[in-house]
């Protein structure tokens, strides 16, 4: 296995720690808090499939009497 | 008049701040939201078994090998268009995103590939010793370099970013696709895929750059998923995109580093 095989190989399996380390981290403000952020929502429909309708909770609509 | 009548009749509130999408993203108090942390174990499974069906297919090589790792490809695309979709040009969605099938989906993806990418390394080491550790650790490099600049704001993907990249990915995806059929016609690669010239490893390189940025938009839709509070399946589905351009950036580098090891 020759020096260059070595080094690459070091040099990667640091990079993969570094990865793996980074990924687990929230990007910085810089990135987060601005105006022109793709919205994903509009490509990738990750809302829930079967929207989850209470009944039993109190409608915010406003109250008419029953005719 | 009830309130049901109501409702049905002059429909929710017109407040286009109650009607915009974040509402519609929420998830219900009921189902766990995806996490980042989530998703970092997902991908670390994910590339497990990549890894793991690559060792079985590098070890056992033989005709039935070569078939299995070519079922494994072609499986693989096929949980890949079922769960990314397909989008072509000028047409649109032919098959729409499905992000729910992930948690099924991305486990046999990775395994097909994993076949697959056994197969093509093993062939590449026997021809160039050294050339897989390599390949993958500059793969690594490229993405940690990449998330370290997304990380901290450096490189800012917009709408216009989105735009350029899906663009030139397409048209790599494209190129591909005219590639296999004229192979399949003529038995022959087009000059520009194949040649280790200076042009074929500049072609090389720009595909590796569009497969490099096709990573900051997997780190983008990771990210605001998380905070968004979308579903547990997106954590799948974030870990199978990042792990489909590791996959297709793994490729991409191998074949330049077997092109400059060739002249």
């Amino acid at each position: 296995m020759s020096y260059l095989t070595i080094v690459t190989g070091l040099l990667g399996l640091i990079s993969v720690f570094v990865f793996f380390y980074l990924l687990k981290f929230k990007a910085s403000t810089k990135q987060t808090q601005r105006n022109d952020r793709i919205k994903w929502s509009k490509y990738i429909p990750y809302k829930n499939e079967t929207p989850v309708v209470d009944s039993e909770k109190e409608s915010d609509d406003a109250k008419f009497k029953d005719n | 008049m009830s309130k049901h009548h109501a409702l049905d009749r002059f429909g929710r509130s017109g407040n286009p701040v109650i009607r915009s999408a974040a509402f519609q993203e929420r998830v219900s108090g009921n189902e766990e939201r995806m996490s980042l942390e989530g998703a970092v174990n997902k991908t670390g499974i994910l590339l497990f078994l990549t890894v793991i069906a690559a060792a079985v297919s590098w070890n056992y090589q033989g005709p039935l090998m070569t078939l299995v790792s070519s079922l494994g490809m072609f499986v693989a695309f096929v949980s890949g268009i079922m769960t990314f979709g397909f989008y072509f040009f000028f047409v649109g969605w032919l098959v729409e995103p499905r992000p729910h099938n992930a948690p099924r989906t991305a486990p046999v993806y990775a395994i097909g590939m994993g076949f697959f990418i056994g197969l093509i390394s093993q062939q590449a080491e026997s021809l160039y010793p050294g050339i897989v550790i390599q390949a993958v650790s500059l793969t690594f490099f490229v993405a940690a370099s990449l998330l370290l600049a997304y990380k901290t704001g450096v490189i800012k993907p917009n709408q216009n970013f989105l735009l350029m990249v899906f663009s030139a990915t397409m048209g790599i995806f494209l190129t591909y696709l005219a590639n296999l059929i004229y192979f399949a016609v003529t038995g022959n690669n087009f000059f520009v895929l194949t040649d280790n010239g200076t042009m074929g490893i500049v072609i090389s390189l720009f595909i590796i750059g569009i497969a490099a940025l096709n990573l900051v938009l997997d780190f983008d839709i990771i990210e605001q998923a998380d905070e968004q509070g979308a579903p547990k399946y997106m954590e799948w589905f974030g870990a199978m995109a990042l792990v489909a351009t590791l996959i297709w950036l793994y490729i991409e580098i191998l074949r330049l580093l077997m092109k400059l090891r060739g002249r």
